[in-house]
Parts: C-alpha cells; sequence; structure tokens
C-alpha cells in the first residue's frame, strides 16, 4: 500500500510539474494585468509542436530545440501583448475577454494548419526506468520534474531579487503607485506576457515529450490552470506552485484509489473543497 | 451535290458519337464518405477515406461501374464526422439533403455511427459501415445498412478462447470501457475464461483524451494480474504498453487495437512493444494477407506515402462491393435494389480482407459480414500474425438475429 501511495504521488509529481508551470504563466498575466488569458493552453502547445519540428524535421538535438523554441516563445508572447491585448488595455474588461477567446481559436487554427491534425510526441531518446524498493520512476519524468524545479525557482528568483521583477510585483501591488515611482508601465506587459509563454512553452514542451500533442489538447490544460489558479489563490505564485501539485498528485491519486473514471472529476471537488474552507484559495490573500 | 450530303451525314454522326461519348464520359456517381478525419477517430477513419478515394480511382480506371450501356464514374466527397454523433449526423444530412448522395461509406467509429444508422432506415440512401464495432449497428435489421467489420464481441469470443488457453488465471483490463463494444469485447472475453476457471480481476478506464495512464497501471501493478488486456484505440493503448513497461510491469499484454506498425511507434519504441498481442479481425498484415492484400499496401503506401491501417480495406472493400452491387441491380437510382443485391452478393474478388461467407453470401441477413480472427504479436519492429483465432460465423449470425 505504501508502495503505491509513493509511487502514485511520484506519477502525479511529474504532470503537477506541468500545471504549475501552465498555472504560473497565467497568474503573471492574471495578476499584473487582470487578464485571463486563455490562449495560454494553446501557445503552450505550439511551444511543444515547434520542439518536434525542430527536432523532427529540422535535425536538431532535443537539447538545442528547448532553448529555441522557449525564445520563441517569448517572441511570441511580446507579439501576443502588442497585437492582441495592448489596444483593449483600457478598454472594458469584456474586450479583453473576447480577444483572448477569439486568440484562442486562432491560435489552434494556426497549430493546426502548420502541424496538422495528428498526434505528436516529441522524440527524446529517454527511455531509462530507475528502480528504487519497489517504485520505479521513468527517467524522462524525473527530468521532467527538475525542469520544472529549475524553471520555478528562476521564476522566483527573477520576481523577488530583480529590479524588474520588483517593478512587476509593483505594477501589481498598485499600478498609479508604481507609475510615480518612475517604473515604466508599458514594457511591464511586454515582459510579463514574453515570461508567461515561455513557461506555457516550457509546458507544452513537457507534455509533448511525456504524453502527446494534439489539437484541443492546449484547451484541456488551461482549464487545469485556472483550477489551480483557484486552487491556490489568485494571483499568488506560491499558490500557483502548491496548487498545480496538489492537483497532479490528487488526479494520481484518486484514480488509483477511487476510479479512474472519474479522475477529472475527483480533482475538481477537491478544489471545491478547498474553496469552501478557504475562498480566497490556498495561499490566497483574504479580500 | 450527293457527296456533299454524305459529308454532311458523316459529320453529324461523327459529332452525334462524340456526343454520345461525351454524355458517357459525363455520367457521374457521387459517393460520399462520412468519417473521423480529424481528432482521436482519425487513426482510423483518415485511412478509410483514403482507401475509399484510392478504390474509387481504381475503379474509373478500369472503366467505372457499368449500368447496362452506361458507364459511371466515381466522385467521392468526404466530410469530417470527427467521430462525433452530431458532426456525424450532420455530415450525413448534408451529403443527402444538399449534395444528393445516395450510397454513404466510411464511418470507423461506433458512437458517430450509431447516430446515423438511428435514421438511415428512413432515407433513400445506403450505408456501408467499415471499422466501427459496436455490435447493435448491425442487430436493429435496417434494410439500408451493411457492415464489412465483424462486431466487437465476435472477436472477443475468439480473444478469449485465446488468452485462456495460454493459461493465465488472472488477468487486469485498462481500456475505453466506457465506449460499448470494448466493453462488448471484454464481457466476450470473460466468458471464455470463466469457462476455464480465470477471472478478470481488474477493470480500469480511461477516456479517448487520455494519455497518462500511469495511475491506473500502477493500480493494476498492485494486485499482481498474470497479464494485461488493453482494449481502446491505437494513440491511448500505445501510451498503455509503454506505461506498464515504465513501470516495470514485465506481464504479458494484450490488446485490441487493430493499430499500424507506424501508428504504435509514434507513441512508443520497438523495445517497448515487444511481444505485445493483438487479439483482432484479421485484417490487413503482409504476412497474411492474399494477393489483393499485398497490392492494396502497396498501392495505399504509393499513392499516401504512409502504410495503410489494418483496418482501412474495410472502406476500400465498400466501395467493390456497391460496385458489384450496382452493377447487379442494374440501377444507381433504386436504393432499394441495390440494398437487396447487396444483401445478395457473393464475396466480390476485388476484396482485401478474407470474409468468411454466411449460406454463400458476403453478408448474413443482418447485413453484418465476417473475417476471421487472428492472433497478431510485435515482433522485432512488426505486428506478426502468428495463429488464426477460430470463429464460427454462422453461429455467431444466428445470434446477432436473436438480438433487437
Amino acid at each position: 500500500m505504501l508502495i503505491e501511495i509513493l509511487q502514485q504521488t511520484i506519477n502525479g509529481l511529474a504532470i503537477g510539474g506541468v500545471y504549475v508551470l501552465i498555472a504560473l504563466g497565467l497568474t503573471t498575466v492574471f495578476g499584473i494585468l487582470g487578464i485571463a488569458h486563455f490562449a495560454h493552453g494553446s501557445v503552450s502547445m505550439f511551444g511543444g509542436y515547434l520542439t518536434f519540428f525542430l527536432v523532427t524535421s529540422q535535425g536538431l538535438p532535443v537539447l538545442a530545440a528547448i532553448p529555441i523554441a522557449l525564445v520563441a516563445g517569448f517572441v511570441l508572447g511580446l507579439l501576443i501583448e502588442i497585437v492582441a491585448y495592448r489596444p483593449v488595455r483600457h478598454a472594458n474588461h469584456i474586450n479583453a475577454f473576447i480577444v483572448a477567446l477569439g486568440l484562442t481559436m486562432m491560435v489552434e487554427g494556426i497549430n493546426l494548419q502548420l502541424f496538422g491534425h495528428e498526434q505528436i510526441v516529441i522524440p527524446t531518446g529517454l527511455s531509462k526506468v530507475f528502480r528504487l524498493g519497489g517504485v520505479t520512476v521513468p527517467e524522462l519524468r524525473i527530468y521532467v520534474i527538475i525542469a520544472a524545479i529549475v524553471l520555478v525557482a528562476a521564476m522566483m528568483l527573477f520576481v523577488e531579487r530583480t529590479k524588474t521583477g520588483q517593478a512587476i510585483r509593483a505594477v501589481a501591488e498598485n499600478r498609479d503607485a508604481a507609475i510615480l515611482m518612475g517604473v515604466n508601465v508599458n514594457s511591464i506587459p511586454l515582459i510579463v506576457f514574453g515570461i508567461s509563454t515561455s513557461l506555457g512553452v516550457a509546458a507544452g514542451i513537457m507534455v509533448g515529450a511525456l504524453f502527446a500533442i494534439a489539437p484541443g489538447i492546449g484547451e484541456g490544460f488551461v482549464v487545469k490552470g485556472f483550477a489551480v489558479l483557484i486552487l491556490g489563490g489568485l494571483g499568488s505564485f506560491p499558490g500557483a506552485i502548491l496548487g498545480g501539485t496538489v492537483l497532479g498528485i490528487t488526479e494520481s491519486i484518486a484514480a488509483g484509489f477511487i476510479s479512474s473514471a472519474y479522475k477529472d472529476v475527483i480533482a475538481f471537488v477537491v478544489m471545491i473543497l478547498v474553496l469552501l474552507i478557504r475562498p480566497q484559495g490556498l495561499l490566497g490573500r483574504s479580500p | 451535290m450527293f457527296n456533299r450530303v454524305k459529308t454532311g451525314a458523316f459529320a453529324a454522326l461523327a459529332m452525334a458519337i462524340a456526343t454520345a461519348s461525351a454524355f458517357a464520359a459525363d455520367k457521374k456517381l457521387t459517393i460520399g464518405v462520412a468519417d473521423a478525419l480529424t481528432g482521436g477517430g482519425a487513426v482510423y477513419g483518415l485511412p478509410q477515406a483514403n482507401a475509399v478515394r484510392m478504390a474509387a480511382d481504381e475503379i474509373n480506371t478500369a472503366g467505372g461501374i457499368k449500368v447496362g450501356s452506361d458507364t459511371y464514374k466515381i466522385d467521392v466527397i468526404a466530410y469530417d464526422d470527427k467521430a462525433n454523433p452530431t458532426e456525424a449526423t450532420n455530415a450525413v444530412r448534408k451529403l443527402i439533403d444538399r449534395d444528393g448522395v445516395k450510397y454513404i461509406l466510411g464511418f470507423c467509429c461506433s458512437g458517430s455511427t450509431s447516430a446515423v444508422a438511428s435514421f438511415i432506415g428512413n432515407e433513400k440512401a445506403v450505408m456501408l459501415v467499415g471499422n466501427a464495432a459496436e455490435r447493435s449497428i448491425t442487430t436493429k435489421k435496417i434494410p439500408n445498412l451493411v457492415r464489412t467489420r465483424p462486431p466487437a464481441d465476435f472477436t472477443g469470443q475468439a480473444a478469449g478462447t485465446f488468452i485462456a488457453r495460454k493459461g493465465h488465471k488472472r488477468i487486469a483490463v485498462i481500456g475505453a470501457l466506457d465506449v460499448g463494444f470494448y466493453a462488448q469485447y471484454v464481457d466476450s472475453v470473460e466468458r471464455e475464461l470463466k469457462k476455464v476457471g480465470s477471472e478478470i480481476i481488474a477493470r480500469e478506464v480511461f477516456t479517448l483524451r487520455d494519455r497518462d495512464m500511469t495511475p491506473q497501471l500502477t493500480k493494476i501493478r498492485a494486485l499482481n494480474p498474470d497479464a494485461i488486456l488493453v482494449v481502446g484505440y491505437v494513440e491511448s493503448a500505445a501510451f498503455v504498453y509503454r506505461q506498464a513497461v515504465e513501470l516495470g510491469m514485465n506481464i504479458p499484454r494484450y490488446g485490441f487495437t487493430s493499430g499500424s506498425e507506424e501508428q504504435f511507434l509514434r507513441v512508443t519504441t520497438s523495445a517497448q512493444m515487444e511481444g505485445v498481442w493483438d487479439l483482432r479481425p484479421t485484417e490487413l498484415d503482409l504476412l497474411s494477407a492474399s494477393k489483393n492484400g499485398i497490392a492494396y499496401h502497396a498501392n495505399y503506401t504509393k499513392k499516401y506515402n504512409a502504410s495503410p491501417s489494418p483496418s482501412s480495406p474495410y472502406a476500400y472493400d465498400q466501395l467493390y462491393v456497391l460496385k458489384a452491387a450496382i452493377e447487379a441491380a442494374g440501377t444507381v437510382d433504386d436504393t432499394v435494389a441495390v440494398a437487396k443485391a447487396i444483401r445478395a452478393l457473393a464475396i466480390p474478388p476485388q476484396v482485401v480482407m478474407q470474409y468468411q461467407p454466411v449460406d454463400g453470401k458476403m453478408f448474413d441477413v443482418n447485413g453484418q459480414a465476417y473475417t476471421s480472427n487472428g492472433a497478431f504479436q510485435w515482433q522485432k519492429g512488426k505486428w506478426v500474425f502468428v495463429e488464426d483465432l477460430p470463429s464460427d460465423a454462422k453461429a455467431y449470425s444466428q445470434f446477432l438475429s436473436t438480438l433487437n
């Protein structure tokens, strides 16, 4: 029983890491700009597709393709901010909402046109399996978990320790005060979208390597990302990290010990239960 | 004067011949295909649509369909039903109402096919079902519907006998068990296992969109089964096979998937697949294929630059069945006569699958065709036909007739 619980926890950690990265991107955009960026899932999957293309069609090694995809993700994030969201920045919130929905359909369509309807799996060549007692961990999952930890740590360091990070937090706390303090509030949304999209691309690469990417997959991940956002507390970075990990492990344990047929339902029931006790989410601030 | 008249007469005759030939060449029979061209079902639907187009090209090149003195060239319109009942209904309605199509082929997936089957009996059209394996599609006695693939439980019975013979006592099942025909397959397997005192100890479910099966497999691993049985679409099944190895499950793996090597290798490695059994209708496999099957494989690969999926000839065969029936009925307009002619057909010589006739006919009274079943094993990068799984088409046909 203990081995089974351990195994399910490890199973859940890898997918939890993906949820964390998706949610971090969403929470950054939502917390700072107040935009529910629904296209984040499709943009993430674009990163996975791009990596697959670079590896299979251009013959690049995976380790070379990943940084290129991350940079491409950053640039795509900038473009999304400039072309899609900047024009409606000062408009009613509903405008940004509609833009987000339209953008989702557009990116899905672009993915379909560029990469086709076939399911793709990013070839990594990592097929070793490590065994510790009765627990087995595939090599690829270990790398995914490590990569997720490194990216989250880098993001935290950036936000907490750098001047730009402090500026981002300042805008999130009080935009007017940030302007008075000399923060260039026009460049903040650009940086936020760039970083957020890069994180999403990293998540897309992980999904493509661990599982598969296919049309429509991104929508499922963005729904989970928003669930994590709510579970962890809107706009809270530590909340997104905790929420994503809890959701991943809960799904795995629920499928293993209750029923695999209701895996998603059970995860959302847990989310609702948490919100009943803490309406602000696990680490969110009380209004 | 006489010469002028003669010249004029010749010119008129030549014009008449030219017009007549042009007229004959203009005769066109539009065939509809409703199938999953995108989404999860596309692994079956897209090769089926390709197979119909290929058969149409072959028939057109060979002169078309001959009806009395007329020759019809086939034109194919294919719509994507995404394996979704609503989309399939819309696609078929569009084919019948807007495009005026009378013959509809394809139909890889059971949910979408069942939705169309529920109303096709009221239409002046003939529906030929391919890969969709849900039993109830041919239990409703719909006169204008036939199916080239045998129902899943026909195959499940033979598969259960095979697994039981291997001596496994405790078998764990993982699959898309919320899909009717997969559940029917497993029920048939279970009935055969019980006869020898074996049992199914777990029935774990995944949905068509699931790609992480490790929670279910971890649960199965803790039960310590002698073997696992995987029933589901190729992509999901491929993840089960891969992740079972990653979880260190070194036990025999049986499946019911009908995926090609290419489709599996997009997800798994050949080493992870080694030894896996696929217990399914004896579909396209180069080791077991007839001359037609070998030619089909070569032509398809050349035309589409990809290997055909094992189940794709169900759709290819549909068009040759239709051709034979239209020629026998002597009409393209009278769909009732063509539907009757299909039921009366002997197996056409051009078909690829190896059908078992019932009372000398390709389709039984339910409109159901039967192929033999086979045990295929993954050996060094490809599916190898190992043995035939004995199946009694006539007995099953009688059983099918008793169902509603």
